[in-house]
């Protein structure tokens, strides 16, 4: 990097005073004189149908101001993802335990409470299906009886599939004849909880003359816009959504979940409505990720080469489709170049929460998968783990699963410098071990826009649409200060909400920096440039002879003559182009995956079975480090995070029902669980990038479960392939007990293969 | 039926009309809007809601409002002195202890309290200290950093 005063700098976040000051508003601290509180009645029936809803009662309780049900709002359907399969509430039946069936506004949130429980709904229970392998039988109960007349059914839905993704590259059975060796083996996920520590919160007001305000806890306001206009009939621009400082999402604030309601109840009441989820809705109201399975057959050359691979995939939707299935299957290889695949991907739906998004949905689970049967290839081949993933390992010009060829990256850097920093190959202790995970994520992209002006003292503002998640604000204002010469100080970024700036894509995905970030980058390059036009016009040089820097506008020849950005500033005010301005707006940025590879140290405790995670070190090739501080602060707590889902982290239902919905049996790791992480930052940059930084979000939650199951068997010799690594099945491992199987049927994986699926 | 009551909170007496069952949480944010002190489960587990009473770090949730009676209270709103920054605070800032901010006002309570019982910590003693309270941005490096340096500062200052 040139010897930047701003790129490559530690910069604190530019919003951390308020928020060490308590001082930063979140969507909860917005209090509105009469505003009432809502909260929402919900299904406690995994699959019925609805025969009647008396809300009589209720609407009689004082204090009561509205109660809604189905029958009240427009008949829209929506949808998390490809098809439209959803309604705000159920109407003539309930499809999971949390369904919303009513909501209602009160005077307080005692007597919101009090009114649900006055609400009569009289159902008539139906078969149920909660296990997305039951759900593939012909004779299964059907979630959706009406999925032929969705939108967006395709046809190759039938029964409870709502997905079917194929992808086949060379002659795989051929391939398969051919290898020395196959392997065969067979993972499954477990349902996980974002853990965002701020539960959904949403104000809603509208305005006597129409205009539907929203003030809520969000990652994506302009699909919240959408999706809002849609269900409540109403244009878009009637709706300004207002995204207050977001206390974490991790994908869950992608859509839309409760902003509705308090905006339905504010159009029946005419007042400020107010919802704020308690900590047990955060897992009924707003889907998480349910389990996955994944089948993985691999060919192997004697010398080592990996020659083929089958994924057979199976995603539990819950009763809505929503994200994972096409993320979570393009990652099935891994960050291996391997020439024969074929690979078999199917979403269904069960009588269950919805599965919503966390963190590039589904490829955390793909990744235990494949990166634990990596491993077991080369434990049984008698391969170092490090050598047999270099050698099969992604090279420049790769053809990509996700299409395309593979860009220049960071890839096997990120395994050499793991493996210099730990010595590897490293002999452990007894009882401890070590074990590897590869990661890669096909990087985030969208629409973005930015726009930034110079003010009349050669200050600047940027407005993006981008809610700030992990410091972006902060790295959007390195980049405006270095593109424009100026100090960071000089930079504001302004607030924003959906009726002030542009649409732009959500605030997920890794998107932000590498997409949002160069729309940043473009919109201060088109202000500098018509800064140095200006400059030039008055010094009557050509503006490529200026230099753009501390500050000035300069001629480079000759540095003291030009202006300050001040001056320039005020010049424009009266100059034939008028006051300066920049915009950017792109569609899409190039394919740029990220790679990095991570080691994990485990000890195990062979009384208990307990695992504790004693070092864990990942490099990752982040392109350029705009704020070193800021990304290793971002993949600190995305390995963290993976630590908790390979150890600990668990949504236990039975029956459909949730049983542990709440942080005392909801185990995410606390300080005293995990170490330190050992970061190193791999700079390979991107051709397109800002300043060829990349995304960096993802990874860094994705290796920790294949590299702590890695680290067991290296450890003790026993293989878990079924998530959470709980002391429990490691325990039953080393006492020689065979675990609850968890292979696939040989027909159902036969029917699988087929492009049509089962039946 | 409300009750009355009288507390110090952040330096300044109040005296107030209380629901028995209102926790002391919901009196700061509800009754008083002093919001920095933030709603994370209202079950004890998350930590976000900590505030110091009479210089004890305790979960606000799980406090009754009128069990505060005669106490005082420091949330996270009473820790400048004026447009300066408690060493915590300062640190946080520094060393990026700070990212969505939800869990960041019970984590900088945490960390004042244990400065105040312990001004030379450990890391596992900070990481003990902040054991109650959860975050899934940071995964606590930065955050035990943050306090290990704000106790180098606060030991340089009284020294």
């Amino acid at each position: 990097m040139p010897d930047s005063k701003v790129l490559g700098q530690n910069y604190p976040r530019v919003d951390a005073a308020d928020k060490v000051s308590g001082r930063s508003q979140y969507a909860s601290d917005v209090y509105l004189p009469g505003m009432l509180m809502c909260k929402v009645l919900q299904s406690p029936k995994p699959h019925a149908r609805i025969l009647h809803i008396d809300t009589s009662r209720a609407q009689h309780l004082p204090g009561v101001r509205a109660v809604i049900t189905g029958r009240d709002v427009p008949d829209a359907r929506f949808g998390n993802g490809a098809v439209k399969d959803k309604r705000l509430f159920a109407l003539d039946k309930v499809r999971y335990i949390g369904e919303p069936v009513a909501a209602v506004a009160a005077v307080d949130e005692i007597t919101a409470l009090e009114a649900l429980d006055l609400i009569d709904v009289t159902y008539e229970d139906l078969p149920a299906v909660t296990d997305p392998i039951a759900a593939l039988r012909p004779d299964a109960p059907l979630v959706h009886e009406d999925l032929p007349f969705y939108e967006g059914y395709k046809p190759n839905m039938q029964g409870n599939i709502c997905t079917v993704l194929d992808a086949d590259r060379g002659d795989v059975d051929a391939a398969f004849a051919q290898a020395d060796h196959i392997f065969a083996d067979t993972f499954h996920s477990q349902g996980i909880n974002q853990g965002y520590l701020e539960a959904m919160a949403c104000v809603a007001n509208v305005d006597p003359s129409g205009r539907i305000n929203v003030w809520t806890s969000t990652q994506a306001p302009y699909q919240i816009r959408a999706t809002l206009a849609e269900v409540i009939a109403r244009p878009m621009s009637r709706i300004r959504i207002i995204p207050m400082e977001l206390g974490g999402g991790f994908g869950a604030k992608l859509r839309l979940c409760v902003e509705a309601y308090p905006v339905l109840l504010s159009l029946h009441t005419g007042k400020p409505v107010k919802l704020i989820a308690t900590r047990e809705e955060t897992f009924t109201l707003s889907g998480f990720r349910l389990p996955t399975i994944v089948y993985l057959k691999t060919g192997v050359r004697s010398d080592g080469t990996i020659v083929a691979r089958e994924a057979i995939s199976i995603f539990d939707m819950g009763a809505h489709l929503g994200a994972g299935v096409q993320s979570g299957v393009s990652h099935t290889l891994g960050p291996y170049n391997i020439p024969n695949y074929r690979m078999r991907s199917y979403a269904v739906y069960t009588n269950k929460i919805w599965a919503g998004s966390y963190r590039a949905s589904g490829v955390a689970d793909v990744t235990f998968a494949v990166e634990s049967h990596t491993d077991i290839i080369a434990r049984r081949l008698g391969l170092d783990p490090w050598e047999f993933r270099k050698l099969n390992a992604f090279n420049e010009g790769d053809l990509a699963l996700q299409g395309g060829k593979i860009p220049r990256n960071g890839l096997h850097e990120t395994m050499d410098a793991v493996k210099q920093h730990l010595g590897w190959p490293r002999t452990a202790k007894a009882g401890t071990g070590v074990g590897l995970a590869m990661c890669q994520w096909r990087s985030g992209s969208g629409p973005s826009t930015a726009s930034i002006s110079l003010l009349e003292d050669g200050t600047v503002s940027l407005l993006t649409g981008s809610v700030d998640i992990s410091g972006t604000d902060t790295v959007f204002a390195q980049i405006a200060a270095e593109t424009l010469g100026m100090d960071m100080s000089d930079v504001v970024i302004a607030r924003r909400d959906t009726d002030l700036a542009p649409f732009t894509g959500p605030s997920g995905g890794s998107r932000i920096i590498y997409s949002q970030g160069k729309a940043v980058q473009m919109a201060a390059t088109d202000a500098r440039d018509k800064l140095m036009a200006l400059a030039a016009a008055h010094l009557d040089v050509q503006p490529g002879m200026l230099t753009c820097a501390n500050g000035r506008v300069f001629v480079t020849e000759t540095p003291e003559r030009g202006y300050t950005l001040g001056q320039l500033a005020r010049m424009s005010l009266t100059s034939a182009a008028g006051p300066i301005m920049g915009t950017a707006s792109l569609s899409a940025m190039p394919f740029a995956p990220i790679f990095s590879t991570q080691a994990a140290e485990v000890a195990v405790d062979q009384e208990t079975g307990k695992v504790r995670v004693v070092r864990f070190v990942q490099a990752q090739d982040v392109g350029v480090a705009i704020n070193p501080m800021a990304v290793e602060g971002q993949i600190d707590g995305g390995a963290v995070q993976g630590i908790g889902r390979a150890i600990t982290e668990e949504v236990v239902i039975k029956d459909g029902k949730i049983l542990n919905p709440s942080l005392t049996t909801y185990l995410m790791p606390m300080a005293v669980d995990v170490p330190s992480i050992e970061n190193i930052l791999v700079q390979v940059p991107t051709d397109d990038g800002p300043f060829g930084a990349r995304a960096v979000a993802e990874p860094p939650g994705f290796g920790p479960p294949a590299a702590i199951a890695n680290a067991i068997e290296d450890a003790v010799g026993v293989r878990i392939k079924e998530l959470p690594l709980s002391a429990e099945k490691i325990l039953q491992a080393l006492h020689g007990e065979l675990p609850a199987s968890t292979e696939l049927d040989h027909d159902l994986l036969q029917q699988l293969r087929g492009a049509n699926g089962p039946g | 039926m409300t009750h009355p009551l009288s507390l110090t909170i952040n330096g300044e007496s109040y005296t107030l009309l209380v629901e028995p069952y209102c926790s002391l949480l919901d009196m700061l944010r509800d009754e008083l809007q002093l919001t920095g002190t933030k709603k994370g489960c209202d079950e004890g587990d998350c930590g976000a809601c900590t505030v110091l009473m009479n210089g004890k770090t305790v979960t606000s949730c799980m406090v009754l409002a009128l069990d505060a009676r005669d106490k005082e209270i420091t949330t996270v709103e009473g820790l400048r002195q004026g447009n300066t920054l408690h060493p915590v605070q300062a640190a946080f800032v520094q060393y990026g202890g700070v990212q969505c901010g939800f869990c960041t006002p019970g984590l900088i309570m945490s960390g004042v309290g244990l400065l105040l019982e312990n001004p030379r910590p450990t890391e596992e003693e900070v990481r003990f200290a902040i054991g109650g309270n959860l975050c899934r941005c940071t995964g606590y490096a930065k955050v035990v950093q943050a306090i290990l340096k704000a106790a180098e500062t606060m030991q340089a200052q009284a020294s």
